[in-house]
């Protein structure tokens, strides 16, 4: 685990929650404003071709008023994943994109932007219907979202 | 009635012998090319939404193991030159667009496998907002297999069952 301390030393500045998913999966909680900084970080500690942005999971939390957006990053050199999760509003659901840092976000991002209504900034490849089919795209609704009628 | 009327009847009735004599090879040749395919169907394969259970039994049939090449089956490299389209999982309605599409490439004699409950009628998708139903609302289907997902032997005796190289009770034929 002393891979994963070092990641936490260097996020240290961002992390505002801390928890474990499952053995050998840390979760570090982030501020969505501080999102894209936090991983060119991480990028800039460990090397170009270390992270491996698997998945952009998005969880709809009506009761709270939050969608939360989990990043499943493989760490190569750990051998190990980790989870790098911020929440923003569900009324303004907005975070700045990373597809300048990591490429490969772009589906991750279509996909959350189409399901769940989560703006990305800085990315102009987003649009309604790419996952999504036309006939729910055109009335506006986020099938992802808990109150959504489909 | 005048020269033209008369010469345009001619034409008419040379060009409806014309089509009936291009029909009628067309129909020897269907007969000929769906025996030709009996002993050697090549399959395409299309995953139009399954959970992926059905396209692992799918490619676990066309392995050594139940050795298709002994019928003549074999995976073919593009549906256009595939006899059998199988077809895995429920259909989306954005794949519903693209089955279609890949049915109509496929060449004249062709078959339609629909592998798995979801392919039947949409199986533990039905009712999602995202789904147009089972392979049989986009295009013709000729043999169902049941079972979620069902056994590599079904699969292959489908397609047995199919080209009539089975016997099989007529109860049993679905
Ligand atoms: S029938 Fe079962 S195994 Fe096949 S795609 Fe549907 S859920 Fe998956």
């Amino acid at each position: 685990m002393s891979g994963t301390n070092n990641i936490e030393d260097a996020l240290s500045s961002y992390i505002i929650g801390r928890d474990t998913v499952k053995p050998n999966r840390p979760r570090f909680h982030i501020d969505a404003g501080n999102l894209k900084s936090a991983i060119a970080l991480l990028k800039q500690c460990l090397g170009d071709e270390a992270l491996y942005l698997s998945n952009i999971i998005g969880v709809d939390k009506v009761a709270e008023g939050v969608i939360e957006l989990n990043y499943f990053i493989h760490v190569v050199p750990l051998g190990n994943t980790i989870v790098i999760r911020v929440t923003v509003p569900r009324d303004k659901p907005q975070v700045s994109s990373l597809i300048d840092v990591i490429p490969g976000a772009l589906s991750g991002e279509c996909e959350a932007y189409d399901l769940l209504g989560v703006e990305f900034i800085g990315n102009r490849y987003l649009r309604r219907g790419f996952f999504v089919p036309v006939d729910v795209a055109s009335r506006g609704v986020f099938p992802l979202r808990k109150d959504a009628k489909v | 009635m005048c020269m033209g009327d008369s010469a345009s009847i001619i034409y008419y009735r040379w060009f409806q012998r014309g089509k009936a004599f291009i029909s009628s090879i067309a129909v020897v040749i269907r007969v000929l090319m769906s025996k030709l395919i009996r002993y050697s169907p090549w399959l395409a394969h299309f995953n139009t939404g399954a959970c992926n259970g059905c396209d692992i039994e799918v490619l676990a049939s066309i392995t050594p193991i139940y050795d298709p090449e002994r019928y003549g089956v074999k995976l073919s490299p593009s549906v256009r030159h595939g006899d059998i389209l199988i077809v895995t999982g429920v259909v989306t309605k954005k794949a519903a667009e693209r089955l279609r599409r890949l049915y109509e490439q496929m060449p004249g004699v062709k078959y339609v496998v629909a592998v798995g409950a979801c392919a039947y009628d949409g199986g533990v998708f039905k009712g999602s907002y995202s789904i147009s139903g089972g392979a049989g609302k986009v295009i013709p289907v000729d043999a169902y297999v049941p079972g979620c997902p069902p056994r590599p032997e079904e699969i292959l005796r489908a397609l047995l069952i199919l080209l009539n190289r089975e016997r099989v009770k007529e109860s049993e034929r679905h």
